[in-house]
């Protein structure tokens, strides 16, 4: 693009006025006239046989217009299709909104109410009665996986739901050839993003119609489209979605049984209905991101080369099967992390366990992936007597060899590795910091430093899938495709309707600067439409405010209707100015012909011209000054859809950094001080430098916050300890480092403007990288760092047992 | 049975009649109608609900309507003045201390508060002062940086 007067520049942010002056508009802030209030019961229980529900008296009570029992569920709506997220089922699993048969998991829902205020419902909820059966709960995942363990779903015989292998390239002889093995197996928990706002619903159902019209805070308005449509049978759906309070993942999947149940209670009493998840309700049962055990083994050679990687993977996902394989199929996306490793295996165990079911969550299973390699990487160095630094370094993909295929087929657009890692050691001051760990550690002090590096994958491809499951019956799709939708209003200014929602990612204001610039006129003449509606809003698959779509599929759509609308408005200018619309300029807002400085017209009069002046149009011009185009990757050819060789671009941008971190443990209590955190992020040209930084700042503290302690954990009953976020142990403002981040772009040759992905990026290598400093601080001891999270009492407990001494509390929890 | 509630927010008097259980940010939210006061817990943790009850800044989720009866609140749209914002909420907009907005006027509120008492607080000072209020998507970083421009601009004032 010739001119940047507005990308790359922080301009005053077009959501943040409202949002400081309690102006948002949240769908809690939202009132319909005689709407209810829903509440719903949910199991106590983490495995049980339901009996009976009878929900009369609650009915009767004052105040209550309708409920929902399971045996409404099972005759008003059809169970949800499995989708891809499900596709390695070999058996059919109907999964309702409710329960129905058996609950799976404590705060799986049951039945709702709705009343006419949120206390009556509240009320009558405790008189619905139901009858359960409890049966043994299935909480660890190899207890799970042995045969005489009591089957969550009967149909499957056993609660290994899914077993899945895929290799590329050569593994056998990776291993045959290497000078070493190095081995590890290593853990991740489950946690969750806790977004601010819980999950919220509004359905209003218009009987003389039969539309159904949802306002929700789900961040895929797809997911929603389709559930409510194949769920109660509906053609006529409108979903709106309004600001969002947060949604990394969690928003996406679960979500869809709540907007279900909200809509059921609205069709059964005729009003509009509101639902308002609690706290607790979405710490127990919103989704959780799974825990994951690896089993690696890397085959090497004597300088450290990495010859092949070999991974099992056990994957706890939870009560329910709908996500069974989301976080192993999503290590396709980043499967060989920044490294030039051609031989690599995967296998996958997806077990079921009564524990809330798992959900996409900030990357998903890439930070598992990042965590496998850095992890593994740190070993090798120790295996070879090498440093850290010097095995990543030698297996680096070169910055000469990009575009770069990797093994799995996906094609990583730009990047410059070595420089990243190189900046990140300058800038922490890496050799100064060894010989200061030195110092301190004879005074007993326990320092230590991580570096390491990741990408992160942008845009999204379903045919992905089809590389693990070739048998899948119905297609997933391939590729992504959203829209934008400009428009020159009569009095100059432009609205801008964008195809997706937005959660607090500056959409408003990123697509306002690639459309200012493309039409020559201020940000401030541009405004954004909110809220996204599925009825107006151009939307297509990749309408999907996760996976890093935005950058490529919203910027680009807003891109070409810009582009569009510009070749219109020079159209209309040229032959009003008589002029050739090649010689025209724009400024501000005004189009300019050579010759005369007279020879001007403002896009004021263009769009009085274009609204209502048939006489002043050229012959054949539409009328109007609005454009929509529908985007998609114009470089997704190469690997698009697997063939035989399972190759797949799993995603289509990929950015990448290095986070070096400095720690100091407390030998005493075990505690974690970051010291200093520090992110050298390439994500391409930026387009708004606040909100980049904005976006890896957020994401790094999650994964910091996750690798130091918050996360769940449920007892042997399977009963959730954690549903408080004082329990969940979310890192607050004392907690959080003051992270750093400098920036490297290199530009992708693939996007239009030179952009890749910025959002969850830093929360996928910032586990790995306080596991690699916490280790590093614990050298001296001989401390392995294996499973996160590394809580106080985790790292005092490997501090005792490396000295040798018994930690004196035992206390069991399984995770 | 209904208890009658007398408040005064953002310098207005509002009297109703409400249920006894009834959470002050619900009363704010519906029965005041102003909506910026936003709920993420109810149980004190999260600081979405923070406003100034009398002068002190407190978690409106653990007080009960009724307990404001008598007293002066202060909430996030009673901030600016004559329809311009306040120097908080302005130094939150020009240093993008905020992205989804939800715990944005808790936030805003602590940090307005934290200046009223420290004029010139360090960055430890700004962290302890809204260790209270949880945000999930800035990892607190833009934020503290508000805070600190809202003080030079508020005592340059």
């Amino acid at each position: 693009m010739a001119e940047t007067k507005y990308v790359g520049k922080t301009i005053r942010g077009k959501e943040a006025p409202r949002h400081v002056s309690g102006r948002g508009n949240f769908v809690d802030d939202i009132v319909l006239r005689g709407m209810l209030h829903a509440v719903i019961l949910r199991s106590p229980h983490a495995h049980a046989r339901i009996a009976k529900v009878d929900a009369e008296a609650a009915l009767n009570h004052p105040g209550v217009l309708s409920v929902v029992t399971p045996a409404d569920v099972q005759s008003m709506t059809r169970p949800f299709k499995p989708g891809r997220y499900a596709a390695g089922l070999t058996k059919p699993i109907f999964e309702y909104a409710t329960a129905v048969d058996k609950v799976r998991y404590v705060g799986e829902p049951v039945a709702a109410v709705a009343a006419r205020d949120r206390g009556s419902a509240e009320d009558a909820l405790e008189l619905i009665s139901v009858d359960y059966e409890p049966l043994p709960a299935v909480v660890d995942t190899r207890d799970a996986m042995s045969p005489t363990s009591p089957p969550l779903f009967e149909e499957l015989g056993a609660n290994l739901a899914w077993r899945g292998f895929l290799t590329y390239g050569n593994i056998e002889a990776a291993f045959a050839e290497a000078d070493q093995i190095v081995r590890e197996r290593l853990k991740i928990h489950r946690y969750s993003s806790t977004p601010l706002e819980p999950f919220a619903c509004i359905a209003s159902f218009d009987a003389s119609t039969q539309k159904l019209t949802v306002w929700v805070n789900a961040q895929v308005p797809e997911v929603i489209y389709d559930a409510l449509r194949e769920a109660l049978g509906l053609e006529d759906v409108r979903v709106i979605i309004p600001d969002i309070g947060g949604s990394f993942g969690q928003k996406i999947h679960l979500i869809r049984k709540y907007v279900v149940i909200t809509s059921l209670l609205a069709l059964k009493s005729r009003r509009p209905v509101k639902w308002i998840e609690d706290r607790s309700e979405h710490m127990m049962a919103a989704g959780h991101a799974c825990a994951q055990e690896f089993d690696v083994e890397a085959a090497v050679k004597r300088d450290g080369t990495v010859l092949g990687l070999r991974f099992k993977e056990i994957d706890d996902v939870g009560g329910s099967v709908s996500t069974l394989t989301i976080h192993f199929t999503n290590k396709l996306n980043n499967l060989t992390n920044t490294y030039k490793v051609q031989n690599i295996s995967m296998e996958g165990y997806s077990v079921v366990t009564n524990k809330c079911p798992v959900v996409p969550n900030r990357g998903i299973g890439k930070p598992g992936m990042c965590f496998i390699w850095e992890r593994i990487m740190d070993r090798i160095a120790e295996a070879l007597s090498l440093s850290p630094i010097e095995v990543r370094q030698v297996n680096l993909v070169p910055p000469d060899q990009f575009p770069y295929t990797t093994p799995n087929g996906n094609v990583y657009d730009s990047g410059d590795y070595p420089a990243l890692l190189q900046q990140a050691l300058k800038s922490i001051g890496y050799e100064k910091f060894r010989e200061e760990q030195r110092r301190e550690r004879e005074k007993g002090r326990l320092l230590g430093i991580g570096v390491v590096v990741g990408v992160e994958p942008g845009g999204r491809n379903a045919a992905r899938d089809l590389a693990i499951f070739p048998e899948m019956k119905e297609t997933p799709g391939s590729g992504g495709v959203n829209g934008a939708t400009i428009k020159l209003e009569k009095n100059g200014t432009v609205a801008l309707f964008l195809g997706s929602p937005n959660s607090g990612q500056s959409h408003e204001t990123t697509s306002a600067q690639v459309a200012a610039d493309i039409l020559g006129i201020s940000t401030e003449k541009i405004s954004t439409s909110t809220p996204f509606d599925s009825d107006l809003a151009p939307w297509g698959v990749a309408a999907a405010n996760s996976g890093n779509n935005f950058h490529l599929y919203d910027i680009g759509a807003v891109h070409g209707a810009a582009t569009r609308l510009k070749e219109k408005i020079l159209k209309l200018a040229a032959h009003v100015l008589d002029a050739a619309p090649a010689e025209l300029t724009i400024e501000n807002g005004t189009v300019h012909a050579p010759g005369s400085p007279l020879k001007k017209v403002t896009f004021a009069e263009l769009g009085k011209i274009a609204y209502g002046n048939q006489a002043l149009m050229p012959k054949g011009f539409e009328a109007g000054l609005q454009t929509t185009f529908y985007y998609t990757f114009p470089h997704a050819d190469t690997n698009l859809v697997p063939g035989s060789d399972r190759k797949v671009r799993a995603q289509f941008t990929f950015s990448a950094a290095a986070h070096a971190v400095i720690v100091e443990v407390d030998r005493h209590t075990g505690k974690v001080h970051v010291l200093r955190y520090l992110i050298v992020s390439d994500n391409g040209v930026v387009i708004n430098p606040r909100v980049v930084e904005g976006q890896a700042y957020g994401s790094a503290a999650h994964g910091i916050s996750v690798a130091l302690g918050e996360g769940f954990i449920y007892n042997s009953d399977g009963q959730l300890l954690t549903i408080t976020l004082t329990d969940y142990g979310k890192s607050s403002t004392l907690e959080t480092p003051r992270i750093e981040i400098e920036h490297h772009p290199v530009p992708s040759p693939f996007t239009a403007l030179g952009q890749k992905a910025a959002g969850e990026g830093a929360a996928i290598p910032s586990p790995a990288a306080i596991a690699s400093a916490v280790e590093d601080a614990l050298r001296p001891l001989g401390v392995k760092v294996r499973e996160l999270p590394l809580t106080p009492e985790a790292v005092w407990r490997l501090i005792k047992n490396a000295q040798g001494g018994n930690s004196k509390f035992e206390i069991r929890n399984s995770k | 049975m209904k208890q009658a509630v007398r408040v005064i927010v953002n310098g207005r008097l509002y009297e109703e009649e409400v249920e006894p259980r009834l959470l002050l940010p619900y009363f704010l939210r519906e029965n005041v109608g102003l909506t910026g006061t936003h709920v993420g817990c109810v149980i004190g943790e999260c600081g979405a609900c923070t406003i100034l009850l009398d002068g002190k800044l407190v978690k409106s989720c653990l007080l009960f309507a009724a307990q404001a009866d008598g007293k002066s609140i202060l909430t996030v749209e009673g901030l600016g003045q004559n329809g311009s914002l306040h120097p908080v909420q302005e130094a939150f907009i020009e240093h993008y201390g905020l992205q989804c907005g939800y715990c944005t006027p808790g936030m805003v509120l602590a940090a307005y508060y934290l200046l009223s008492k420290n004029p010139d607080p360090s960055e430890a000072e700004i962290r302890l002062g809204l260790a209270g209020n949880l945000c999930m998507c800035t990892g607190y970083v833009q934020i503290v940086e508000a805070v600190k421009a809202a003080a030079n601009r508020m005592r340059q004032a």
